[in-house]
This record gives structure tokens, sequence and C-alpha cells, in this order.
């Protein structure tokens, strides 16, 4: 049997384990959080290195893509380059297929995307895939790295705008540490109250919510009014969390095992370690590919009909 | 090492650059904060305050601070002329920020919507 290791900085109270079948392969899924301590991170990777066949690094990206060109955060490659012997991913090279895919599946097969559709992505430079597929869509879409990273309440309305705030920052954003631009640990767990209030109609006047589950959740104001949550990693604690607050469907692009969807980096290193390529050999395509014969969709659930 | 007056100039060229920025004029709308700026090896204290998007600068100190930037001064108009971007000396304790998190962050963003590459 084949063995997939999630490190996360996230909080450890959302780790998990499950055997999965896949493609009549068992693969075991560990997920192991170290709520924010990074020292840990490292430590817990030295030990998994060489002992799993695939490695995922959660509650970090790593790599941020924006059209063409990649910033490599400096903590995550600290991380990532702890291991020197197993393929370890952050999710970023499936976000940037799948969700694609995801945003054409949804567009296609339901009502939940359309063209005008008003859509908040908490944060696109993670997900660049997905905030180029919903423009090409002809949605309706706030791009909020601003304002939900820097506390700038200023919506971003086009690619071009992101792409050109995007190439003017990151270079050095990169180099922060990583906790002063994402919730880390325990910050996971709790909601940002001045910000809620602040930013409440950021959400209030959008019909789908996207991207990071924990950005969403770290802002999320009461009183939704049946919004779509497109996103991952979620527990069944989040859908509660959504469900009281008034959400009225939930997506996520990856699979749900046991009553939760793994994040991407997780579901990335079940598929390097199927695919039993070296990393730098494989491809979109791969995974594509692999995510077809997988039969991979999103999956969709409703709060209110 | 630094003087006063290049100090001075750094940060009028950097207020300089934010006014013409009316895209950081409309993002600051809502950030009103005083922010002092202290050299560690010579005498030099500014204030850089920022109200209603419009940012304005004063020698010495002037007004509580919601943030204190403290440096060497060579390090300090090299910022502000963004010869060089905070990020860095900030990482390596070369330059001090203090005030809340949220503040820092924003600071450092405004910095490099100025500067940045």
């Amino acid at each position: 049997m084949k063995r997939v290791v999630s490190v996360s900085l996230g909080s450890s109270s959302r780790d998990h384990k499950v055997v999965v079948d896949l493609l009549g392969e068992e693969i075991e899924i560990a997920r192991r959080g170290t709520d924010g301590d990074f020292d840990r991170a490292l430590e817990m990777l030295g030990e998994l290195d060489g002992k799993v066949d695939a490695i995922g690094l959660g509650g970090i990206d790593v790599y941020l893509f924006v059209r063409q060109k990649r910033y490599a955060i400096r903590d995550g490659l600290k991380l990532m380059e702890a291991v020197k012997n197993t393929p370890v991913v952050d999710g970023s090279g499936l976000k940037n297929t799948l969700e694609r895919e995801v945003v054409r599946v949804l567009a296609e097969e339901t009502g939940l995307l359309k063209k005008g559709v008003r859509v908040l992505m908490v944060s696109s430079v993670d997900r660049f895939g997905m905030a180029e597929a919903l423009s090409e869509m002809g949605c309706d879409v706030t791009y909020g790295d601003l304002i939900f990273t820097a506390g700038i309440p200023y919506a971003i309305k086009t690619v071009e705008e992101l792409e050109e705030i995007a190439n003017r920052i990151l270079p050095e954003i990169i180099k922060m540490p990583f906790h002063m631009i994402y919730p880390t640990g325990k910050k996971q767990e709790s909601q940002d109250e001045d910000k809620v209030r602040k930013f409440a109609r950021f959400y209030h006047d959008a019909e789908v919510i996207a991207g990071d589950f924990h950005l969403i959740r770290r802002f999320m104001p009461a009183e939704m009014d049946s919004q779509t949550i497109l996103t991952n990693t979620t527990t069944w604690n989040d859908i509660d969390f959504l469900r009281q607050k008034g959400a009225g469907a939930l997506v996520t692009t990856t699979p749900e095992y046991e009553g939760r969807s793994f994040g991407t980096n997780v579901m990335e290193a079940a598929l390097v370690a199927m695919l039993g390529k070296q990393l730098s050999e494989i491809t979109a395509e791969d995974y594509l590919d692999l995510l077809g014969r997988l039969k991979f969709k999103p999956r969709i659930l409703y709060f209110k009909t | 090492m630094a003087t006063h007056l290049e100090i001075t100039e750094s940060l009028k060229t950097f207020t300089d650059n934010y006014s013409k920025n009316e895209r950081l004029k409309i993002m600051n709308r809502d950030w009103d904060r005083v922010v002092l700026i202290k050299a560690t090896d010579i005498e030099s204290i500014h204030t850089l305050t920022l109200k209603d998007g419009v940012l304005s600068l004063n020698e010495g100190a002037s007004g509580a601070p919601d943030l204190t930037v403290v440096s060497d001064s060579e390090t300090l108009a090299d910022v502000f002329y963004g010869d060089i971007n905070p990020t860095e000396p900030y990482n390596n304790g070369t330059l001090r920020v203090m005030g809340s998190e949220d503040d820092i962050t924003r600071l450092d963003f405004i910095i490099l919507m100025i500067w940045g590459e």
C-alpha cells in the first residue's frame, strides 16, 4: 500500500487518516497539522523523508503563479528543501489544472456559475487558474487579495490589474514571514471580528465566494444570503459553520473521503504517488488524464432548497 | 551614514510618489494613521500622517504614533527613496517597526505599491 502524508502548518484538530482505493490501488492518506509551529513541521518532514511515497505541504503555499510567472514563498521553500528523497508538492500544480476544470464543469453542468455571476475570490494569486477561468467565463469577479491579505478595502476588478499588482508586490511579499500574510495555526479556528464587520459588504454583495477556505472562514459575516462557497479542505465542522452563516451551497474542488475534502496538496501528493514518475517529468496533462480516469468531479452540497 | 536632510528628502520623495498615485489614495481612505520615523545613529525624527487617504510629512514628532519605524539613517533613506525594499532589512532586524501586525503588513504593502517592481 502506498502512503501519502500531508504536513500542514494548520491546526492539528483537523488531522485525519483514510485509506482510499484509487483505480484498484490502495493508498493511505494522512494529514498532520503542526498548529503553526514551523520548526515542528521541519522536524516532521525530516522524519517522513524517504519513508513515504509522496508528501504534501499544507497550510502554506510554496509556489504562486501569475500567468507564466512563478513566485516561490521563502518559508514554503525552506520546508520543501527539508525533504531530500521523497517527492514533495504544495498543491499548486493540481490547483492550476483541477480548478480550471471545476469552473468549466460547474458552468456546463450546474447553474451555479455563469456569465455575470458576482464572484468574490478572497485570494487569487494562490489559485490564478481559477481566477482566469472565472474571468474568461464572464463572471463579475472581485479579487480580494488586497482586502483580506493586507486589510486594504480595494476591490481588484480585472485579471489585468490583479496581474499588475501581483507582479509589483509579490517579489517582496514572498520574503515576508508567512504568518503575516496568511492565517496559520490557531488563527484558522477563529474569526477576525474587526475585519468581519469591516469587509462584510464584499461577502454580502457576492453570489459566489471562492478561494482558500481558511480565508473564507476567517472573514465570513453572519446573515449570508444563500451564497455558493467554492473551495476545498472542508470538514464537517466547516460545513456546520457555513450552514449557520447562511450559505446556500458548498462546492469542493477535491473529492470527499469520510466526510471531508482534503487539500489540493494532499490530492496532488496522491496523484504523484500513483503516477510513479519523477516530479520534473509530470505535466498538467498527466494530472488531467489521471483525474479523468478517476472520474474526479467537484462535490456539491446544497444547504437550502 | 545619511544626514537628517537626506532622510527628509527621501521622505518627501516618498510622499510625492504616494500623492501622485490616485489608486493608493483610494486604497487608504479608511486608514488614518500616524507613523513616526526615527533614526538610531543621528538625531532625526519625522512624522508621516495619513488622513482620508492624503499623506503629509512633518519634521519632528507630531501626535501619538500608531506605527514607529526605527533604523539607521542610511537604511531609512534607502527605503524611502525606494533604493531598497523594506522586507529584507525588516527580516534581518536592521529595520524595526512597532505597531499592530495588521498595520505593519499594510504599511509594507503601501511601500511596495510605490516602489515595487
